[in-house]
């Protein structure tokens, strides 16, 4: 029974290219499908250039949906990696 | 996944710097756990294509699963048409990427990093022509 979850964070960094590179490489790892929002720019969270297309800068605030049977840990690790990524200003 | 080997990147460029600089991009992108080897310019270092140069790398990126072969520009494909038709003591499986250079290897890399197979990796650099910068 695939579930969906979802979660947001307040980028406090600009959403680089290296960190683009660890969403995409990360999400991949999961099952289930995980999207990116920021305002009205969506992106499949596995593609390193759609996600870095989201031209996502400090301040931001960036929502994580996931759907499937990994749902809740993908949204986990999608959020830690934007919140620890965009800290150091990569 | 992560255990087996990886798929590896070829990139065959007019250019040795151009060739090594967009290794050097793809492979900070992309975790630097991916073969990205680099057929640029000539023999001599002038602006061309070498096609021993391709062979070589070819060599270097193959760990088990495959390479993505990324030329540049007009003669770069030709040059790799030219290898993988007449030659028999290739690695493989190898497949090129109608991608654009720079984006398409990034996007390659990453997915090769996240242990895509060859089918994986090579619609991650083709797909590359789709993905907006704006």
């Amino acid at each position: 029974m695939p579930e969906s979850c979802e979660a947001a964070v307040t980028l406090s960094g600009d959403l680089h290219a290296r960190p683009a590179g660890s969403l995409a490489m990360a999400a991949a790892k999961f099952a289930s499908a995980v999207e990116l929002t920021v305002g009205a720019s969506k992106a499949d969270a596995r593609s390193v250039l759609a996600v870095m297309g989201l031209g996502a800068t400090s301040g931001q605030q960036v929502t994580v949906r996931a759907a499937g049977p990994d749902a809740r840990q993908a949204v986990t690790t999608m959020i830690g990696i934007l919140a620890d990524a965009t800290r150091v200003g990569d | 996944m992560s255990d087996e080997a990886k798929v590896g990147i070829v990139l065959v460029s007019h250019s040795a710097a151009l060739a090594e600089g967009t290794a050097e991009i793809a492979g900070q992108i992309g975790g630097g756990t991916v073969v990205i080897a680099t057929a640029g310019g000539t023999e001599d270092g002038s602006i061309g294509t070498s096609i021993a140069k391709v062979r070589r790398a070819l060599r270097l990126a193959d760990a088990g699963a495959g390479v993505v072969i990324l030329p540049d520009l007009g003669s770069s494909v030709l040059t790799v048409r030219a290898l993988l038709s007449e030659s028999e003591n290739l690695p493989g499986p190898l497949a090129v990427a109608d991608a654009p250079f720079v984006e398409g290897t990034v996007a390659a890399t990453v997915t090769a990093a996240a242990g895509g197979d060859i089918k994986a990796v090579l619609s991650a650099a083709e797909e590359a022509r789709h993905a907006r910068k704006l």
